[in-house]
């Protein structure tokens, strides 16, 4: 109970009396030893047992699904704007009912305020990457205080949130604010994909044998995949810690709302998200990951620090460390210099970092911090709060690291006040004068430079000539040859213009100025398709398309959605079939299915089938594919109707997709979310016109009873392996769920008035299902009489 | 090609519900819809008035063509005057390899050119269309009876015979 009860939970659960929750398990007694005998019972054991007596401290791993990230009430975001959204009449292009809301940016919606929100996900994943090159004795330094990983450990959760306003000009010269403005900090020369960027198939053999020797071992998929193992791995995790710790409180967070939420993403959803995205992985067909700074860091403890200094710049630069030749060299040093306030001499210290700035530029930072560990008592301690940001590896490595060993300490760490002071200021410092300014000036002269010229007239005719001369021979001598920058190599190297502008392009994307972002990819899709460079020409196209549904449009939402459309479809073609990137293929379509359902009206019709797409293409495993189905509930549920009828909604759909999701839930044993599906799917059949779902249908009545029953039951299975600190109970659950579920119970009368007068169809499934909710009971009653001995022996009882 | 066909009433009620298979191309007539499609189906046409209820205004035809799709299924529409919806859900047997398998037949390699195999097609569009046509007129006339009322199940099994007539008439 623990973790209940310090963990500051959502507002559906504190609305339930915690006395109601104490006092649950009646079913331990009326069903000791039924866990023996039933089917579920192995799977249930070895998952929750052990966590059972999984210490408290182990809830801080969980905490970002158990308190969704910032609380709702916090957040004074208007919902999703659906009603300026609200389908205007005249704009009946796209689908009938709801058209229109196109005209502004997606930024401008307040959906981006929100942090489980999916668009701020997206806006604060593609941010740029800082790399973290530290000596030696920064990183002992930063280690007395606690943090092992060393500085970037230290930095890291002060980086997702950049203090105050930045200020950013777009490549019109107009500056925007935004409070949000985010980086990232990697560890240097972290993140690294396979340098293998193609993935068979179409190119030319004997370069395949050539690569496969130079490369080493081409992983293939094998490299991408694991990134989605991991992500679900994670995920799982949280969700079977939620099954644990809400074990037998049959109305946890979720299940109680009384409408489907759309503003809030259900946290497993945007856990998904966000671990998905949170791995960028550093590859030469993108540029997100590759840094846009490296941050050089010595201590003041240093004895020469100078050359130290270029000792790591030179360790950046070339030698072993050195980034992929694909990787830009020319990015920002930044050099830092650590004070340590306790035993070092601020004079010396001064002085040492006036000679650095001389030497060095002004890309120089003094950072006071103390190097004594902060202890949560101490008076001017905060804690630390973990990233949100890291990947799905680390987070599973830690979670099993609280698992394996019995004495396992929270992982929360205390920094004094100061010291966050002072690293926010240096943050804020560097993204302000060194980082932003610096991305500015690339971003103008690389347009000026390379995009512009490709843009002009006489850039249209260069491709077009290159095409029509070099194309014709290379196409007939399958691409072999010095035609294109990308055969020779399998990447372009980075001073070739694709890859400039594809750098230009996903700076602009950092920096929010989506026009900008959105024509260079337009450009250079057409680019790498003439190069057949798929994996370019799949992230190209997936960035085009997600920076047209951010920016504001002046087309009709009718060519819009076909131009995105045609964007998405060939991403996921070369992602999923050419290069075998199910990483790819899912970010790509889920990003976009995400965007095109802010986008409402006909998006959300489009949102759907892209995310049929996924299902169909069994790109993700078992727990993604119910969390999706779950999201096309609420994709569908998002969708507002006209009128008194609610023409145009889709209830009717969105209920489906709940049922789906809690089927797919119930197969994997997750009973809670399983719960709050069925419920979302109920209350939306409720709000139909006749008020009555789908219970005239003989068969699909029956099935949704039966998902009812088999619920109940694994509700009820869970009860008795819980704690025995929770005894004084009677029979809630059972309460709680016939209160619920009213409607169901008259449905259910009608149901068994239907299957008696129509028989035939609904006879096979009825055989198997339990039929009448006194089933269970009856199950529970024998085994009340039958058991008691053997569940004394269990030590159950 | 496996077929599921409903009629449904005005308060989301099934009135009539009949499956069937395809009988062109040496097709036996038998539905091959697998165990669990079967809830699945109701499920699909349920969801699908929703898309009904809005492409309804947006044709003058009572005959509202595919409307919907969701994974391999396609759902034809056929409206009445009286707001009651005949929704056709189709199939393709090259759905499932298994489905095929269990089929057990060669029909499902021939039939990749009979309407079957393209549910989108316009000769597909075409054979659904004759095939409401004629259930409309039976329905008509069905609901006729004196004894029959608004949303009441058709349980006539002149009806389902009819029904059954012109699923083997054109498709």
């Amino acid at each position: 109970m623990q973790p209940l009860e310090d963990a500051p939970l959502t507002e559906p659960v504190q609305s339930l009396p915690m006395a109601a929750a104490m006092r649950l398990p009646r079913q331990r007694q009326s069903l000791p030893g039924g866990d023996s005998s039933h089917p579920l019972d192995a799977s249930l054991h070895s998952l929750p047992l052990r966590e059972r007596r999984a210490n408290p401290s182990a809830a801080s791993l969980f905490r970002s699904t158990l308190t969704p990230p910032g609380s709702r009430s916090a957040s004074p975001a208007p919902s999703l704007s659906l009603g300026t959204r609200s389908p205007s009449r005249a704009a009946m292009s796209g689908s009938v009912f709801g058209g229109g809301g196109f005209k502004q940016s997606l930024l401008d919606t307040g959906a981006a305020d929100s942090p489980g929100d999916p668009l701020n996900l997206i806006l604060k994943s593609f941010v740029p990457h800082i790399a973290i090159h530290g000596s030696q004795d920064v990183n002992d330094l930063v280690a007395e205080k606690g943090f092992a990983g060393g500085l970037w450990e230290l930095l890291r959760p002060f980086g997702e949130r950049v203090q105050g306003k930045v200020a950013i000009r777009d490549s019109n010269g107009g500056s925007r604010t935004w409070e949000d403005f985010s980086v990232r900090f990697t560890r240097f020369g972290e993140g690294i994909e396979d340098s293998e960027p193609v993935a068979g198939g179409m190119r030319s053999p004997p370069l395949m044998a050539v690569n496969g020797q130079a490369g080493g071992i081409p992983k293939g998929p094998g490299g991408r995949p694991n990134l989605i193992a991991q992500v679900e791995r994670v995920v799982d995790r949280h969700l079977n810690y939620a099954e644990d710790a809400y074990m037998g409180i049959t109305s946890p967070t979720t299940p109680t709302r009384h409408s489907l939420d759309l503003d809030a993403t259900s946290p497993y959803y945007a856990l998904y998200l966000r671990r998905l995205l949170s791995g960028i992985p550093l590859s030469s067909h993108e540029s997100f990951a590759h840094p846009v700074a490296c941050v050089m860091a010595i201590s003041s403890r240093n004895p020469s620090p100078i050359e130290a200094l270029r000792r790591l710049y030179t360790e950046t630069s070339s030698g072993e460390h050195r980034l992929p030749q694909w990787v830009d060299g020319d990015y920002l040093r930044y050099y830092v210099l650590v004070h340590d306030e306790e035993r070092s001499d601020i004079t010396k210290s001064m002085a040492l970092f006036d000679q650095m700035k001389r030497h060095f530029g002004l890309h120089c930072h003094l950072l006071r911090i103390r190097s004594s560990e902060s202890a949560e008592t101490d008076d001017d301690s905060i804690p630390l709060p973990r990233s949100d940001w890291m990947t799905a590896a680390e987070e599973l490595a830690d979670i099993e690291k609280s698992e394996s060993q019995e004495d396992f300490e929270d992982p929360t760490r205390h920094i004094f006040e100061s010291d966050a002071t002072a690293i926010r200021t240096f943050i804020r410092e560097m993204v302000i004068q060194s980082v932003i300014p610096t991305m500015e000036r690339n971003i103008s002269v690389w347009n000026d430079q390379v995009a512009s010229r490709r843009r002009g007239i006489s850039g249209r005719f260069m491709s077009l000539s290159k095409r029509w001369t070099f194309g014709s021979s290379s196409r007939s001598s399958s691409g072999v040859g010095g035609s294109t920058n990308y055969d020779a190599l399998g990447f372009y190297r980075p001073d070739t213009p694709e890859a400039i502008m594809r750098r230009l392009a996903d700076f602009a994307f950092m920096l929010r100025d989506w026009k900008l972002a959105m024509s260079t990819y337009d450009l250079l899709r057409t680019d790498f398709q003439n190069d057949k460079a798929w994996k370019y020409h799949a992230a190209a196209n997936e960035m085009a398309a997600l920076s047209l549904l951010i920016m504001p449009q002046n087309m009709s939402s009718k060519t819009r959605i076909e131009t995105i459309n045609q964007m998405l479809e060939q991403a996921f073609y070369s992602y999923h079939i050419r290069c075998q990137s199910l990483y790819g293929a899912i970010r790509c379509t889920v990003l976009a299915l995400e965007l095109l359902r802010l986008r409402g009206g006909s998006g959300i019709d489009e949102a759907v089938r892209w995310g049929i797409r996924v299902l169909e293409a069994r790109l993700m495993g078992p727990v993604g594919d119910a969390l999706l189905k779950e999201r096309m509930a609420i994709c569908y549920a998002s969708k507002q109707g006209t009128g008194s009828q609610a023409w145009g909604s889709r209830k009717r759909k969105s209920a489906l997709w709940s049922v789906l999701g809690a089927e797919a839930w119930i197969a994997q044993s997750k009973f809670i979310q399983a719960q709050r599906c069925l419920n979302e799917a109920r209350k939306m059949y409720s709000l139909l016109p006749g008020e009555c779902g789908v219970q005239n249908f003989a068969v699909a009545s029956d099935f949704l009873a039966h998902l009812n029953d088999q619920l109940k039951e694994g509700l009820r299975i869970e009860i008795p392996t819980r704690d025995d600190e929770t005894d004084d109970g009677d029979e809630e659950p059972e309460l709680l769920m016939d209160e619920e579920s009213e409607t169901l119970d008259r449905r259910r009368a009608r149901r068994t008035s239907l299957i008696i007068s129509s028989g035939g169809g609904g006879a096979a499934s009825l055989e198997t299902a339990p039929l009448t909710p006194l089933a269970p009971a009856r199950l529970s009653a024998v085994e009340d009489e039958g058991d008691v001995a053997s569940s004394r022996q269990d030590g159950f009882g | 090609m496996s077929y599921y066909f409903a009629i449904i009433g005005t308060q989301d009620n099934p009135l009539f519900e009949y499956e069937f298979g395809t009988s062109k191309q040496g097709g036996d007539g038998q539905p091959r819809f697998s165990e669990q499609a079967r809830h699945l189906n109701q499920f699909i046409l349920h969801s699908s008035l929703d898309i009904v209820e809005e492409v309804q205004w947006t044709s003058n035809q009572l005959y509202l063509k595919a409307i919907d799709k969701f994974f391999n299924n396609y759902i034809s529409c056929f409206l009445t005057a009286g707001n009651t919806k005949f929704l056709l859900l189709h199939q393709p047997t090259g759905g499932g390899a298994a489905a095929a398998a269990a089929g057990g037949n060669s029909s499902s390699t021939r039939s990749s050119t009979s309407i079957g195999a393209n549910p989108t097609s316009a000769a597909t569009e075409e054979a659904v269309k004759n095939f409401m046509g004629e259930v409309y007129e039976n329905y008509v006339k069905a609901t006729m009876s004196p004894f029959y009322k608004v949303n009441m199940e058709i349980k006539s099994p002149v009806f389902r015979a009819r029904v059954a007539a012109a699923g083997r008439k054109y498709l």
